[in-house]
C-alpha cells in the first residue's frame, strides 16, 4: 500500500511540475474526429475542455493539457489536485445537461460511461462538440485511447510519446508474465454488504487487470459485476482476493472477512488480500500497466522484482 | 327533537377552518404559474426568460449566432421539456396518491408506500433488460411508448393484486393493505434485483436511474411518450370524483349512495396505474409527492374530491417543479437526484401526518 | 314495496339466513330483533341490495332487487350503517351533503345546500353544521348519518307510488336513554311521513315502544312476526334467545316490557 502511495505522490508531483512548466497552448486548426461511437465530430477550439471520466482526465494531465481543462467529473480523482482546482460537474453517469453547458466548455471529451443517455443526446445536439473516447480494456486499447485524446487536443507528439511509454510498460509486463509458471486464482471483490460479496466476473475491468497481472480470474464464470452466492464462493476458492481501497483505509479487507463462503479459501488462510486504489486499478489510464505490475508483484512477490517503471 | 340533544352549542371546539374550493384551486394555479416561470428562468447557465423571444425566433428561422443557439438549446430543448415533464410527473403522482387514498380510505396510501411504484419500476426495468432479448417482439413495435406502457401494466398488476388481497372480505382492510403493499414492494424490489443480475453494465446504468428519480433526462420524445397518458388521466379523473367521495364513507355506503362501486374501482385502478406508470417510466421513483400534496390540499379545503383531485394536480406539479429547481441549482453544475430533495421536503410532513392522525387515519 | 320471498343466503356452505318472507310497508316502522348471530345484519344487507340472496328473491315493487342499478336503488332506499369510521376530516355539513352525491348530482348547489340544512335541522344538529364529524359523540354521529340518508331520499326524484325506504342498522347502539328515544322518534316520524322504515334493534323494550311491527329472527329464520304484543311473549322469546324470558306490561298502556332482573331472579 505504501508502495502505491509513493508512486502516486511521485507521479503527481512530477506531473504537477511539468504542468506548471508547460506554457505553449497551440492554437488548433479545425479538425474532424471520428469518435468512439463512430460519430463525426468537428473540433475547432480545445482551449476549454470538459473532461468526463477518471481515465480521460488522467490522460489529459499526463499530456500536460491540464491548463486547458476547465471542468471535470467526480470520478476524476487523479491527479489529486484535479478535483480541487477544476469545477466538478458531478458523477459521470448522472450528468446534468444544463449544468454541463453552464461550465461553457469549447469541447467535451467523455468516457463511454458518461450518462444518462438522454442527457448525452441533448449534449450531442448542442453546438459544443461532444467527443466520446473509445474504450477497450486491453493494452492496445489504452495506447489507442491516449493517441485518440492527444489527437483531439492537438498534442499528437506528446500523445505518441506517452502511448509508447505505456506500450513499453505493457511489454515489460508481458515479459514478466511469461515467467509465471503456476498462475494464481484471484478474485476481485467490488463490495461487501451484510456478508454478501459482489465480485468481478468475465468482461469486467477487474477481469482484464487480473489477467494482465498473470493470474486467473476466479470469478470468470459469471459475466459482469455480480453478487456471489455463498456456495459458489466456496467453490471459487481463490488464492488471492483483490479489492479497492476505501477512504478509511483497512475497512474493506475487514469486511471481506465477514463473507462466510470465502473464510475457508486459500486467500483468507494465507492472508492474501490485496487492496488497490480503485481508479489506479480499474481506470485503464496511463498508469494501467504499472498498476498491473504492482498487482503482479503483490500476487507473486518471489517472481517480480520491484523496478522503476519505464514511464518514470 | 329535544333540547338536550344539542350539546356544546357555545363551544367552537373542532370547528372547521377552511379555505373555499375556489381559493385553493386558484392559489394552486398561481403557485404553478410561478413555478413554471421559475423553472424556465432558473438554471446553472444563468440564461433567463428574457432570451425566450430570441430563442423562439431562432427556432423558427434558424440562427448562426452561437450565443442564441445556446439559448435556444437551453430554453427550448432542456428547460422547456424538463418543465413540462415536471408538470406531468408532479400532477400524475399527486393525483395517483389522492385516488389511492380515496380508494383505500387511508391518508397513508401512497403509490410509493404500497408498492405500486415498485411494480411499475419492475416492469420498466424488465423492459430495459429484456427489451432487446426475449421481449423484443412485443416491445419493439411500441417504440418510445414501450417503457411507459410496460410501467403502466406493472402499476396495474400491483394495484389489482392489492385490491384483491386487501378487499377479500368485501371491504378493504387497511392493515392488510399496508402489509400486502410492503410485501409486494419487497417482491418487486427482489425481482428488479434479479433483473439487475441478468443485465449488462450499460443496462445497469439505466437501472440505477430508476431508483434515484430525476427529471434530468427530459427531452421532447419523452414528452411525446407521456402525452397519451396525460390525456387518459385527464379524461378518467373527473369520472372518479363522485365515486371517491362516496368511498370516503365506506365501500358498502358508497353502494348505498348509488355509486357503481366496481366501475369506480376499475377506473381508479387504471387511472392510478397510468399516472404512476408513465411518471415512473419517465422520471424514476419519486416518493412522498403522492402523500404530501393531497394531504395539504385536504388540510386546506377538506376531503371533497372536487377540490382534492384538481387541487392536488396543480399543487403537485408546482411542488415538483420547485423541488427540481432546488435539485438543479444547489450543487450546480452537478445536480441532486430529485428524490433526495422530495424526501427532505416530504419526510417532515409525512411524520406530522403519522403523529397527528395515527396509522389508522381516524382520530 | 320491499319484499323478501323465501330468501336465503349461504356462504362457504354455511346458511346465514333462510326462508325469509317479509315486507316493509310504507308508513310503518319495522323492528328487526333477535339474539346475536341470528342473521339480522345479513338480512339487512339482503334487503339493501348489498348482497344477493343465494335462493329465493328480494323484490322492490315486484321487480328483483338485483336488476336495479346502484343508481336506481339509491333513489329508493337509504341505509344508515351501524358505525362508519371516517378516515378524512369531513365537517358535519359535508357528511350530510355526501347523501346528495349521486341523486342530487344535477341539482343546483344552492338547492342541495338548503335541503341538507333542512335534514340537519330535522335531526336537531343544525348548530353543529361546521363541526368536524370526527369530533362528535356517538349519538351525534348516528344522527348525522340519518340526516345524510334523509337527504339522499329527499334529493331523489320519485313518483308518488314510489315511497322511499330507510334501513337502519342498530341506530341506538351505544346511545344513552335520551338519545335512543331521539333517534327512534325521528325514525318513527319519517315512517309517519310515508317512508318504509326498518331498524335493527337490540333492545326489545325500545322495539316494543316504537315499532309498528316486530320481526324476530333466530338462527337465521323468522320465528315470529307481528305487533309487539304478538311477538313479545314469554315462550316465543325464551325459545328465540335460548333462555327463560318473562315479559310484563305497563299498567296504563299495556306495552310489553322485559326486565333483566326477572331473568336473574330465576
Amino acid at each position: 500500500m505504501f508502495r502505491s502511495y509513493l508512486i502516486r505522490t511521485c507521479a503527481s508531483s512530477l506531473l504537477l511540475a511539468a504542468g506548471v512548466a508547460m506554457s505553449a497552448t497551440s492554437t488548433l486548426a479545425e479538425q474532424l474526429i471520428v469518435d468512439g461511437s463512430g460519430r463525426d465530430v468537428k473540433v475547432t477550439d480545445t482551449s476549454r475542455i470538459l473532461s468526463v471520466g477518471g481515465d480521460v482526465t488522467e490522460i489529459l494531465y499526463a499530456l500536460r493539457a491540464d491548463d486547458k481543462i476547465i471542468a471535470i467529473d467526480s470520478t476524476s480523482q487523479f491527479p489529486g489536485d484535479a478535483l480541487q482546482k477544476k469545477t466538478d460537474v458531478g458523477y459521470l453517469r448522472a450528468l446534468s445537461a444544463e449544468g454541463v453547458l453552464s461550465t461553457n466548455p469549447s469541447v467535451i471529451i467523455a468516457s463511454s460511461d458518461a450518462g444518462p443517455p438522454p442527457v448525452i443526446e441533448v449534449l450531442k445536439s448542442s453546438s459544443v462538440p461532444y467527443v466520446m473516447v473509445p474504450d477497450d480494456k486491453t493494452p492496445e486499447g489504452v495506447a489507442n485511447k491516449i493517441r485518440f485524446i492527444a489527437k483531439v487536443v492537438g498534442l499528437e507528439a506528446a500523445g505518441e510519446a506517452l502511448a509508447k511509454d505505456v506500450e513499453r510498460d505493457f511489454a515489460l509486463l508481458a515479459e514478466q508474465r511469461a515467467k509465471i509458471t503456476k498462475p494464481k486464482r484471484a478474485l476481485f471483490v467490488l463490495s461487501v454488504q451484510s456478508g454478501k460479496a459482489t465480485i468481478g466476473g468475465a468482461g469486467t475491468g477487474a477481469d482484464a487487470m487480473i489477467q494482465l497481472a498473470g493470474a486467473v480470474n476466479a470469478g470468470a464464470s459469471v459475466p459482469g459485476y455480480k453478487p456471489m452466492t455463498d456456495e459458489s464462493g466456496v467453490e471459487l476458492a481463490p488464492d488471492a482476493i483483490l479489492t479497492m481501497q476505501h477512504g478509511g483505509g483497512g475497512m474493506h479487507s475487514d469486511r471481506i472477512k465477514t463473507v462466510p463462503s470465502l473464510a475457508g479459501s486459500p486467500a483468507m488462510k494465507n492472508g492474501e488480500i490485496i487492496e488497490m486504489n480503485g481508479l489506479y486499478l480499474l481506470g485503464f489510464g496511463p498508469r494501467c500497466a504499472r498498476a498491473a505490475r504492482e498487482l503482479m508483484a503483490a500476487l507473486y512477490p518471489e517472481l517480480v522484482q520491484k523496478k522503476a517503471s519505464a514511464a518514470e | 327533537m329535544t333540547s338536550e340533544a344539542i350539546p356544546l352549542s357555545g363551544s367552537r371546539a373542532g370547528k372547521t377552518h377552511r379555505m373555499s374550493a375556489a381559493q385553493v384551486i386558484i392559489g394552486s394555479a398561481v403557485l404553478l404559474a410561478v413555478a413554471i416561470v421559475a423553472s424556465l428562468s432558473l438554471g446553472p447557465t444563468g440564461i433567463t426568460l428574457s432570451s425566450l423571444p430570441r430563442a423562439l425566433s431562432a427556432a423558427i428561422s434558424g440562427t448562426t449566432d452561437a450565443t442564441i443557439a445556446r439559448e435556444q438549446l437551453v430554453l427550448l430543448d432542456i428547460r422547456l421539456p424538463r418543465t413540462l415533464l415536471g408538470i406531468f410527473v408532479g400532477a400524475s403522482l399527486a393525483i395517483a396518491g389522492a385516488i389511492m387514498q380515496g380508494l383505500f380510505r387511508n391518508p397513508l396510501a401512497d403509490p410509493g408506500l404500497v408498492g405500486v411504484s415498485s411494480g411499475a419500476a419492475l416492469f420498466a426495468v424488465a423492459t430495459i433488460v429484456l427489451g432487446n432479448g426475449i421481449a423484443a417482439p412485443i416491445l419493439a413495435p411500441l417504440g418510445i411508448y414501450a417503457l411507459p406502457v410496460a410501467a403502466f401494466f406493472g402499476g396495474m398488476v400491483t394495484t389489482l393484486i392489492l385490491v384483491t388481497i386487501a378487499g377479500r372480505h368485501g371491504q378493504l382492510m387497511i392493515g392488510t393493505l399496508l402489509l400486502a403493499g410492503i410485501a409486494l414492494g419487497a417482491l418487486s424490489g427482489a425481482l428488479t434485483g434479479l433483473l439487475a443480475y441478468a443485465s449488462d453494465d450499460r443496462q445497469l446504468r439505466d437501472l440505477t436511474f430508476w431508483s434515484m428519480g430525476s427529471l434530468g433526462g427530459a427531452n421532447w420524445p419523452k414528452i411525446l411518450a407521456v402525452l397519451p397518458f396525460g390525456i387518459l388521466i385527464a379524461l378518467l379523473t373527473p369520472l372518479l370524483i363522485r365515486g371517491l367521495n362516496g368511498f370516503l364513507l365506506g365501500e358498502a355506503e358508497a353502494f348505498h349512495l348509488g355509486i357503481n362501486v366496481e366501475r369506480t374501482k376499475r377506473i381508479a385502478i387504471v387511472a392510478t396505474a397510468a399516472s404512476v406508470g408513465a411518471a415512473v417510466a419517465m422520471a424514476g421513483v419519486i416518493g412522498f409527492i403522492g402523500i404530501v400534496v393531497p394531504h395539504i390540499i385536504r388540510l386546506l379545503a377538506g376531503p371533497d374530491h372536487r377540490v382534492v383531485l384538481p387541487g392536488s394536480a396543480l399543487f403537485g406539479a408546482a411542488l415538483l417543479l420547485f423541488a427540481d429547481i432546488i435539485a438543479r441549482l444547489i450543487v450546480r453544475p452537478a445536480e441532486l437526484p430529485i428524490g433526495i430533495v422530495m424526501a427532505a421536503i416530504g419526510t417532515p410532513v409525512f411524520l406530522h401526518l403519522v403523529m397527528k392522525r395515527g396509522i389508522g387515519g381516524s382520530e | 314495496m320491499l319484499t323478501a320471498h323465501a330468501a336465503a343466503f349461504q356462504i362457504n356452505g354455511k346458511t346465514l339466513v333462510s326462508d325469509i318472507d317479509m315486507a316493509i310497508p310504507p308508513g310503518k316502522l319495522v323492528a328487526l330483533v333477535g339474539p346475536n348471530g341470528a342473521g339480522k345484519s345479513t338480512l339487512l344487507k339482503l334487503l339493501s341490495g348489498e348482497i344477493k340472496p343465494t335462493s329465493g328473491a328480494i323484490t322492490l315493487d315486484g321487480r328483483a332487487l338485483s336488476s336495479f342499478t346502484a343508481l336506481d336503488l339509491s333513489r329508493r332506499r337509504a341505509v344508515v350503517p351501524q358505525s362508519t369510521a371516517l378516515s378524512f376530516p369531513f365537517s358535519v355539513r359535508e357528511v350530510v351533503l355526501l347523501g346528495a352525491t349521486v341523486p342530487g348530482f344535477a341539482e343546483p348547489p344552492e338547492h342541495i345546500e338548503r335541503m341538507a340544512l333542512d335534514c340537519l335541522r330535522t335531526v336537531g344538529l343544525l348548530a353543529l353544521e361546521h363541526r368536524l364529524f370526527t369530533n362528535l359523540s356517538g349519538g351525534e354521529r348516528q344522527r348525522v348519518h340519518i340526516a345524510r340518508a334523509l337527504l339522499q331520499l329527499a334529493m331523489a326524484k320519485r313518483a308518488e307510488n314510489e315511497p322511499g325506504i330507510l334501513l337502519l342498522d342498530e341506530p341506538t347502539a351505544s346511545l344513552d336513554l335520551a338519545h335512543q328515544g331521539v333517534v327512534l322518534e325521528e325514525a318513527l316520524e319519517q315512517a309517519r311521513k310515508g317512508l318504509a322504515v326498518m331498524a335493527i334493534l337490540h333492545d326489545l323494550n325500545l322495539a316494543a315502544v316504537f315499532a309498528d311491527e316486530l320481526v324476530l329472527l333466530s338462527a337465521g329464520r323468522i320465528t315470529a312476526r307481528g305487533t309487539p304484543a304478538e311477538v313479545l311473549k314469554d315462550d316465543v322469546l325464551s325459545r328465540a334467545y335460548g333462555c327463560e324470558v318473562r315479559t310484563n306490561r305497563t299498567p296504563s298502556e299495556g306495552v310489553p316490557f322485559i326486565l333483566p332482573h326477572y331473568i336473574r331472579a330465576r
